[in-house]
């Protein structure tokens, strides 16, 4: 994984006393807080209900033990003894001062980590396909071109202030594990005809009030012009992105009023004029970025380990979790384990400051010093032996973090919800751990199979609602927590916005109402469906009358 | 004199305006440098050109550069407007003057202009400010400074990291 | 009724306006009676740019023996958030405490329109 060179390391120092300075400035009156609010926010720093949040960056989700284990010291001493691990991949914390923010920054700087443009009008956080560099059907690892991102993105002095946030992900394989088309770019990683590596860019995407999935604008970018391409993007952004109107001012908006052909020919007539050698990345730089991302440490190992086939014989519990949480390596003998944050009965994507501990030990001694996050609000260590499953299993269970459960119905993303945010409508912490705890038998979960929850408590999308199998959105009726529910939402290659399925319903009918769409499945489902293939071949109308048989059940 | 902060060689400090602004009905006055909006501009620009004063042109947020591409080297000083501190439209702006058309002559950075901006600015290629917020010479030019390296090019001409990283 | 809430600069912490200090539980902030003294006593806060960030009024009601907000955002802010009960104001515990959190009534406020918007 990339390792901050000296540069790397001094631009974060002097981010941070920037940010010491005005935050000094702001509490003694100098500036307001219109001037200040921007200046925090492109620090990650939020005013919530009950503190300040602070939104560290997970670049590409990708963490290694001495980073995990400052996010605990962090937690641990400015903060309550835990984190939220985001949809974007990043880590919040809830009960942060503005006082000691300056100082955070600081130590998160000793390891490479900062809270830069996690908020703002600005280039956010990048992310990228969590299997990365472990994926046998990979073009390319995504993360090395996310880091030539981040870097080019990282105080860019044209593009700081425009007219809303901006999200690009990135993705190394034909399958999209990275949900590129609900971004405002999406790239995937390719190879063209002369076997030449390029992207196809996606412009566009978003949920929130108005979703929409990015049309492809460009589907044969050479690699070696992302970032002059990308200038070309973002430059005809900040000049015609509609700035009257902030429900109107994202990119997707935009590709919209123009259509893809439009906005594709302004950025291709943008980029023409383009220096582009003055902004393409050089190769010097690209193969030190690349060298940084080559796997090494791996053993020879046979495909199958005896020790582990062995252990999970005679284990029901580990052979479960090996069949929920392992993914299939592209290195003979090892796999990647997934570490659920999605226990039922806990707040989805939460992990204490001892459990960040133990999975960097683990990252340390099990997985080549290496940790992901994924947009799924789970961990993941993605170089594991086979060997040690056995013995990860056993640490990870110990911690509350082997919950088989990962794209079960139990792996929910939640948003933080109104327990936190100031911008939602209803809680949906509560609304995860009622559906959770109705399917925590493991055998029940595993029946019912693959079914993503999302869950958001407000229309700006956090939870991702638009993309689940199961949405559900929380709205305010009257003062009292509503639930939209919408089915056939899906993020991959697949990807498609979810339908209503009928007026909102109270708090305490949602649970209920998953377990009856999910009974109503279950009696649909022919030999090997997923729930979201019955549900496209069925529609709504079996699901609508499973929760709104009894009309009176939803007053 | 009004003044302004301008930024030569690295360095920052308070410098008198020589420019008058001009409402779009305004008379000209017999002499001296004037700034004029761009549809005045687009109007009697050749005129104004001719008289062998400084010309100034003064742009909005909305409108674009581009159509002063062929008059650019006769022009003595382009005013970029920043409606809110938050639009950041100039930006662009700035950098497709001094990177697309090399343009050579002074671009001034007037509206709602901000000290926690200046390092922003001076990136993209503006040379002087008329801070709205009371700051002076010294501050903007610790402000523009604070970062001992950049990760991309721009107007300014400071190598990137990955040229530093060659020479290291 | 109405009462004047605000977060705490240094730190975040919600915080509530009695006679021209902050207090950090909502059972000791001010209530107005009148629009006037409750305008007044905004205006006044706002120009505390030291010590809080945008102080706004809320609605108050009679809830099951003593003062509650209307709103139930509101209410989340005074208590704390309902995932954790050792977390937030709500950790104090005591009568007020309790009366708030089982409090009848709730509804979206009316005083408040403008909600905090992220840029």
């Amino acid at each position: 994984m990339y390792l901050y060179d000296d540069i790397d390391r001094a631009m974060l120092e002097d981010r941070a006393a920037e940010f010491r300075a005005q935050s000094q400035r702001r509490l003694a009156g100098e500036i307001t807080e219109e001037q200040f609010k921007p200046l925090r926010l492109m620090n990650g720093l939020y005013l919530q209900l009950h503190a300040y949040m602070l939104r560290i960056a997970i670049p590409y989700g990708t963490l290694d033990p001495a980073q995990l284990r400052k996010l605990a010291h962090v937690a641990r001493t400015y903060d309550r003894g835990y984190g939220h691990f985001t949809t974007r991949t990043n880590l919040q914390l809830h009960w942060i001062k503005l006082r000691d923010a300056p100082t955070i920054l600081e130590e998160l700087a000793e390891v490479g980590l900062h809270a830069i443009q996690t908020s703002g009008n600005c280039i956010r956080n990048l992310t990228a396909d969590p299997h990365a560099g472990a994926a046998a059907d990979e073009v390319d690892d995504p993360r090395i071109w996310a880091e030539v991102i981040r870097q080019w993105s990282t105080f860019h002095p044209e593009f700081s202030f425009l007219p809303r946030k901006f999200k690009i992900a990135v993705t190394g394989a034909p399958t999209d594990r990275a949900a590129i088309r609900i971004y405002d770019v999406g790239l995937r990683l390719k190879r063209d005809a002369d076997g030449a590596l390029a992207f196809e860019v996606r412009v566009g995407g978003g949920l929130g009030r108005l979703p929409h999935l990015g049309p492809v604008v460009n589907p044969d970018l050479p690699a070696r012009h992302l970032l002059s391409y990308l200038q070309a993007i973002l430059r005809v952004y900040n000049r015609h992105g509609r700035r009257d109107n902030i429900h109107k001012a994202r990119i997707k908006v935009l590709v919209a009023s123009l259509g893809a052909e439009e906005f594709a020919r302004q950025v291709e007539e943008e980029w023409n004029k383009t220096d582009k050698a003055a902004v393409d990345i050089p190769d010097t730089e690209l193969a030190r970025i690349r060298g940084m991302f080559q796997p090494g440490g791996f053993e020879t190992r046979p495909a199958r380990s005896a020790a582990f086939e062995a252990a999970r014989a005679a284990d029901p519990r580990l052979a479960r979790f090996a069949r929920r949480n392992l993914t299939a390596h592209k290195i003979p003998g090892y796999a990647l384990v997934a570490v659920s944050l999605k226990e039922p009965g806990e707040t989805p994507g939460d992990a204490t400051s001892e459990q960040m501990e133990l999975v960097a030990d683990l990252a340390e001694r099990y997985s080549l010093n290496e940790a992901r996050v994924t947009y799924e609000q789970n961990l993941l260590l993605p170089h594991v032996k086979l060997d040690d499953i056995p013995a990860v299993f056993a640490a990870l269970d110990g911690a509350g973090l082997a919950t088989p459960n990962i794209g079960l119905v139990s792996d929910i993303i939640a948003c933080p919800g109104l327990d936190y945010c100031a911008l939602a409508n209803t809680r949906s912490i509560n609304i995860a751990q009622a559906i959770a705890r109705r399917f925590e038998d493991p055998a029940t979960a595993e029946r019912v199979g693959e079914l993503k929850i999302k869950i958001s408590g407000c229309i700006n999308a956090c939870g991702h609602h638009h993309v689940g199998h199961i949405g559900i959105l929380g709205v305010d009726k009257k003062g009292e927590e509503f639930y939209q529910l919408t089915l056939g939402g899906a993020d991959g290659d697949d990807a498609a916005l979810g339908q209503v399925l009928g007026p909102a319903l109270p708090s305490e009918r949602v649970s209920g109402a998953v377990d009856q769409i999910v009974e109503a499945y279950l009696a649909e489902r022919h030999d090997g469906e997923r729930f979201i293939d019955t549900f496209r071949r069925t529609g709504l109308t079996p699901f609508k009358e499973a929760v709104y048989a009894d009309a009176d059940q939803t007053r | 004199m009004p003044t302004l902060i301008k930024r030569a060689d690295g360095r920052f400090f308070a410098a008198e305006d020589v420019f008058v602004r001009l409402a779009d009905e305004e008379a000209m006055p017999p002499a001296g440098g004037v700034i004029v909006s761009l549809s005045r501009f687009h109007a009697e620009g050749e005129r104004l050109l001719a008289d062998g004063r400084p010309v100034g042109v003064a742009v909005a947020p909305s409108e674009e550069v581009e159509s002063l591409a062929y008059d650019l080297p006769r022009i003595a000083l382009v005013v970029l407007e920043f409606a809110k501190f938050r639009d950041g439209r100039p930006y662009s702006s700035a950098r497709i003057l001094r990177e697309r058309f090399g343009y050579a002559g002074e671009i001034r950075a007037v509206g709602d202009v901000l000290l926690e901006q200046a390092a922003f600015m001076v990136r993209c290629g503006f040379d002087t400010f008329v801070p709205a917020d009371g700051t002076g010479a010294q501050a903007w030019e610790s402000a523009a400074h604070r970062y001992r390296y950049v990760y991309q090019s721009a107007a300014d001409g400071r190598p990137p990291a990955y040229a530093e990283r060659v020479l290291a | 009724m109405k009462a004047l809430t605000a977060n705490r600069l240094y730190d975040g912490e919600a915080v509530f306006w009695k006679s021209g200090a902050w207090v950090e539980r909502f059972a000791d902030a001010e209530l107005f009676g009148a629009e006037e003294t409750a305008e007044a006593a905004q205006s006044s806060a706002a120009a505390e740019i030291t010590r809080v960030v945008d102080p706004y009024l809320i609605d108050v009601i009679e809830a099951d023996g003593g003062p509650a907000p209307l709103s139930y955002r509101e209410r989340l802010r005074a208590l704390g958030p309902t995932n954790k009960p050792g977390h937030g104001k709500q950790a104090a515990g005591g009568a007020d405490v309790a009366r708030l959190a089982h409090a009848h009534g709730s509804a979206r406020s009316t005083g408040r329109v403008n909600l905090i918007r992220r840029k």
